[in-house]
């Protein structure tokens, strides 16, 4: 069985569009939100996104876009792409130039690629309404490849001539967390030496307003104080959107390139709640059951973990199953690795969520430092007896434990450690 | 203002009664095929608009043109600027299928018409392109679609064959034809012609242009429903007007193309020329050639039938007459 190393990430988040901006706001936790104008209008109640930043992406025609300069993109490329894919196609080019892979690198059947988005609900609804409107033999041919979730892997794969193996995880916020997973799957098995994890999401009002209606989003109007994680008056989540890649490679291939490493991805977790389609179990036990089993097939001890990067979105049933769970699993005396959610800082960016996090976690332990959890000013009892971190800590964790949980209860952990 | 116009156009549609094309053509509309079109050149769009405001279709190939540019690769586009009608848009122009729908779907938007999925199979050169939009906005039939010939088809029809065939493959189209021959430099001739120096004969260049009108006769450019000409009946006449202006080597691709100028057998005039890449090789004001039809078009026959399967031979046997009678007014 092969070890499997983290060697490349891309990302293009609301707290930053490089690597280095990004590990800046993680340190010093400065968030990416701000008051949203298509939400300002007075039946709209949701105010805040984490919004993506040098990039205008409104225009349903991909021709009318605009972003950094340095990721040139061909008309023929674009036409088929959707906002989320625009970022994940950018995060493919930041991921490739990190990993230092060459074309042919990137190109062989022993190289694959999974992703995971919701699609483009945005383009979905242009689309559809111009169909109506125009007839059904004058709408884009792209359309469907643009707005359908498997977007990020049409695209790509065509785009950047993947050869190996190819495909998308629908399983809500837990999607690229069970990419990520599965990707590790293949290459510690030897089907392939290299994978490219992809998450990515629009970041508009088709893609986050809809989950006000079942009261999901926080309604706080301060970007200071919309998102709070842990915290006794959180709300809520709330949205954003971006694309990140994680570049996966075995063992033989990190010592052939002689890279260096971000981490090792040492292994994985899964398990459900069985419990209801959209609201986490109370007491999380889908969530214990994949960190418990995240902890076993990575040959760790809940001792040995020094950080948790939780799901934590904020929501005020959400938190509190994984505070729960959290605690279930780190029962044993003198066993209190500091936790935090970094979605205070990014919003809740859905199917992105496990790859962007996943990145962040990979950022920590290279870097050596431990994010904070921000914006709590007053923390829910409910935490007592976790070490929930207030700020950041500039201590190197050895292995990290990353959360993600999905709709119908599908939760997938990770653990990441360290490489000396 | 987009209201009043639209108001008045109904108001006033009893009393003053608009041309039929004008009647529903709004500001609204205009503001929507501006839109449509924002990508085009200001050229494109005044085109558009003044068709759709007159119904007159003289505008619709610079429409039709406008919309293709803007769509090709910006380095693609001069090539189209200074193109003929035979540019093929996916060979010669790098357009793939999907483009050619973003295309056929702005066309559609922008003329008001719908072309279904056969008919867009059918388009594969700018000329193609702008007879059946013509065709669409003048309420005629599309033309007959050109048909793509491989070797194996040629070489199968026609009477000419290696080492004397200069057709490596055709496009044969209602009123047009095209080639391509490529000089390999294995031509027996250019042994010889000249020495050291191999440059294709203008000679077996104007044959080449004849070989093309001899297969678009063949494959039915005489335009007369229900017969064929005969393969064995077509000959060389004489030819008028023949300037070369390119030599061309071994390694150039010729693209060889035809018009017909009067068909009315049994005898075919045809013009023709010859271009290396954009280059004018070859300029033939006139080609004629002597043609006749096969006396009775062979029908699949039934085996069980003894009697019709021995009428089949008898029609081949009868052609060589047919083929003497069509000979006589040429060598007169």
């Amino acid at each position: 069985m092969s070890k499997v190393y983290i060697t490349g990430l891309g990302l293009i988040t609301s707290i930053g569009n490089d690597l280095a901006g990004i590990t800046r706001s993680l340190r010093e936790l400065r968030h990416g939100f701000e008051v949203y104008p298509p939400f300002d209008k007075p039946d709209v109640p949701v105010k805040v996104v984490g919004t993506i930043k040098e990039f205008s992406v409104d225009s349903s025609d991909p021709e009318d876009w605009v972003f950094p300069k340095k990721y040139s993109i061909k008309r023929e490329i674009l036409r088929g792409l959707a906002p989320n894919s625009l970022f994940a196609y950018c995060s493919m080019l930041q991921a490739i130039g990190d990993a230092r892979l060459s074309p042919d690198e990137v190109a062989n059947p022993q190289t694959g690629l999974y992703a995971a988005s919701g699609g483009s609900p945005f383009l979905t609804h242009h689309y559809h309404e111009r169909m109506l409107k125009v007839g059904v033999m004058r709408t884009s041919p792209l359309g469907i490849v643009a707005s359908i979730a498997g977007t990020l892997n049409f695209n790509l794969v065509a785009h950047f001539k993947i050869l190996g193996a190819s495909c998308g995880f629908s399983s809500a916020c837990a999607s690229s967390m069970h990419a990520l997973a599965f990707a590790h799957e293949e290459i510690r098995t030897g089907r392939q030496q290299r994978m490219f994890v992809v998450g990515a999401e629009d970041c508009n009002t088709d893609s986050i307003l809809p989950f006000a209606g079942m009261r999901a989003l926080s309604l706080q109007t301060d970007p200071n104080l919309a998102s709070r994680p842990f915290d006794v008056a959180r709300d809520g989540f709330v949205g954003t959107g971006g694309g990140a890649v994680v570049v996966l490679e075995s063992e033989a291939e990190v010592a052939r390139r002689g890279v260096r490493p971000y981490a090792e991805l040492a292994g994985w977790g899964q398990a459900s709640d069985g419990y209801n389609v959209a609201i986490s179990h109370p007491d999380g036990v889908g969530l214990h059951l994949a960190m418990k089993l995240a902890l076993k097939n990575s040959g760790c001890a809940p001792e040995e973990i020094d950080y948790v990067n939780a799901h934590a979105t904020s929501t005020p049933i959400g938190d509190a199953s994984e505070i729960k769970a959290l605690k279930a699993v780190f029962n044993t005396p003198g066993t209190r690795p500091a936790i935090s959610g970094t979605k205070a800082l990014t919003g809740h960016g859905l199917s992105l969520s496990g790859a962007m996090e996943t990145a962040f976690c990979a950022i920590a332990l290279r870097e050596g430092f431990m994010p904070g959890s921000a914006h709590i000013s007053q923390l829910d009892p409910l935490c007592e007896g976790l070490n929930i971190l207030r700020a950041t800590v500039a201590e190197a964790p050895k292995a990290v434990l990353n959360n993600s949980s999905g709709f119908g209860g599908a939760n997938v952990c990770t653990v990441l450690k360290r490489v000396n | 203002m987009a209201e009043d116009v639209h108001k008045n156009t109904e108001v006033n549609g009893s009393k003053q009664p608009f041309p039929t094309s004008a009647k529903s053509f709004t500001a609204e509309d205009e503001a929507a095929l501006t839109e449509a079109l924002k990508r085009c050149s200001p050229a494109t769009i005044e085109a558009a608009v003044k068709f759709r405001k007159t119904g007159d279709p003289t505008p619709v190939p610079t429409v039709v043109i406008g919309i293709i540019e803007r769509f090709a690769e910006p380095d693609q586009r001069a090539r189209l600027r200074g193109a003929d009608d035979d540019l093929r848009l996916i060979e010669d122009l790098g357009v793939d299928s999907l483009t050619m729908m973003e295309i056929v779907i702005l066309v559609e938007d922008a003329l008001q018409m719908s072309i279904n999925n056969d008919e867009l199979r059918n388009l594969r050169t700018l000329g193609d392109i702008k007879t059946f939009i013509d065709c669409k906005v003048r309420g005629l039939p599309p033309p007959k679609p050109s048909r793509f010939l491989p070797i194996e088809h040629i070489g199968a029809v026609m009477p000419i064959q290696p080492p004397f065939l200069f057709l490596n493959e055709a496009t044969i189209g209602s009123s047009s034809a095209s080639a391509k021959y490529k000089i390999t430099g294995d031509e027996f001739f250019l042994k010889g012609h000249f020495k050291d120096n191999p440059v294709m004969p203008a000679s077996i260049m104007l044959e080449a242009i004849g070989q093309l009108a001899v297969l678009f006769l063949i494959e039915g450019g005489h335009g007369e429903e229900g017969k064929q000409a005969d393969p064995q009946t077509i000959y060389f006449t004489g030819c008028e007007g023949v300037r070369a202006h390119r030599i061309c080597k071994p390694g150039d691709t010729l693209t060889i193309s035809i018009k017909p100028k009067r068909l009315k057998m049994p005898l075919a005039t045809i013009e023709g020329q010859i271009r290396v890449g954009q280059e004018k090789a070859v300029y033939v004001e006139e080609v004629t050639l002597t043609y006749g039809f096969r006396e009775a078009i062979v029908q699949p026959v039934p085996v069980a039938a003894p009697v019709a399967a021995s009428a089949a031979p008898k029609a081949v046997h009868s052609l060589p007459a047919a083929a003497a009678r069509v000979i006589s007014p040429a060598t007169a």
